[in-house]
């Protein structure tokens, strides 16, 4: 695969400033705009395109958590994805489901309140989870077991992120 | 995404929506979860004396797909014996709701709440036993 990070400059690492990165996305975008190539060949227009195409497609890639931490684990050559990833922990599923019921209670007595509180403690835990891969990205650089154990980690995040859409989906509902 | 009319039937009017006392040693419970897509399933069986499940619920936070398996999975588990429920395969939940192949982890996730449900059961009934001798 393309490498996101290279495509953009920047350091292959789970935190990044994403506000100097959408900058630096802005900058390469206008360089390899295809006004400034009019003149050039047929090849090298097509050229340009096609990098301007891979361009956006790392600065999506990077601005979110998720697709972030999954390009990580392909760069350090772990798939990740369906069936490859391990089932998780019965505390943590347990955690979810408590939440899940939370906010599907507060849904249904149209507590708004309660849908705030239940989704920011959960948007806590997700950040928490994001700083924890931040800190094993960085510190198993190229070490691939110790990269695997952070596996878990990304599996979370997407079970968060479930949560999280479905709160916006009843706040939104609620407006 | 086009469903079936089966998965949108169950999805719509999902069958043994419920929760049993989890504390109850004749009550199995099984909780499971994708980490590829964020859905949790909580599947339980009530067993009768005679190895019967009576009764079976089920909650599910996740797609239609997810819904309609776990729901699916309920109907057919109930008046089953432990051993014959253990049998259900995923295959057959997607053949019954017609699975396209993205949402057929919807179906694996079904039949592991169905296992882990017997798992629990089971060990409640060997700590019961234990506890008696």
């Amino acid at each position: 695969m393309n490498d996101p990070f290279e495509m953009l400059g920047v350091e292959r690492r789970f935190d990044l400033d994403l506000k100097v990165l959408e900058k630096t996305h802005r900058e390469l975008s206008r360089a390899l705009h295809p006004d400034r190539f009019v003149k050039a060949g047929a090849s090298e227009r097509r050229a340009v395109l096609e990098k301007a195409a891979s361009v956006n497609e790392a600065w999506r890639t990077v601005r979110d958590p998720i697709a972030r931490a999954e390009a990580l684990f392909r760069l350090a050559g772990i798939e990740v994805g369906e069936d490859k990833e391990p089932k998780a922990s019965p505390a943590f599923l347990m955690a979810v489901m408590d939440e899940r019921e939370a906010l599907s209670d507060a849904r249904a007595a149209k507590d708004l309140v309660k849908v705030h509180a239940v989704g920011a403690t959960m948007g806590k835990r997700a950040s928490e989870t994001e700083q924890k891969l931040t800190a094993g990205f960085a510190a198993s650089r190229g070490d691939t077991a110790a990269t695997q154990k952070l596996v878990p980690l990304l599996g979370e995040l997407r079970f968060y992120k479930r949560f999280l859409d479905e709160v916006s989906a009843i706040e939104e509902e609620n407006d | 995404m086009a469903y079936s009319d089966k998965v949108i039937e169950h999805a719509e009017n999902p069958r043994n929506v419920g929760t049993l006392d989890k504390d109850d040693p004749n009550v199995g419970t099984g909780l499971v979860g994708a980490p590829a897509c964020g859905d949790v399933m909580r599947l339980q069986i009530k067993v009768g004396d005679d190895g019967v499940i009576q009764d079976a619920k089920f909650k599910t936070f996740g797609c239609g797909s997810a819904i309609a398996s776990s729901s699916l999975a309920t109907e057919w588990i109930k008046g089953k014996k432990v051993e014959e429920a253990e049998a259900i395969r995923n295959v057959d939940i997607v053949n019954e709701l017609n699975l396209p192949p993205v949402k057929i982890h919807c179906s694996v996730l079904a039949e592991d709440a169905i296992k882990s449900a017997i798992a629990d059961y089971r060990a409640k009934q060997a700590a019961k036993r234990g506890a008696a001798e």
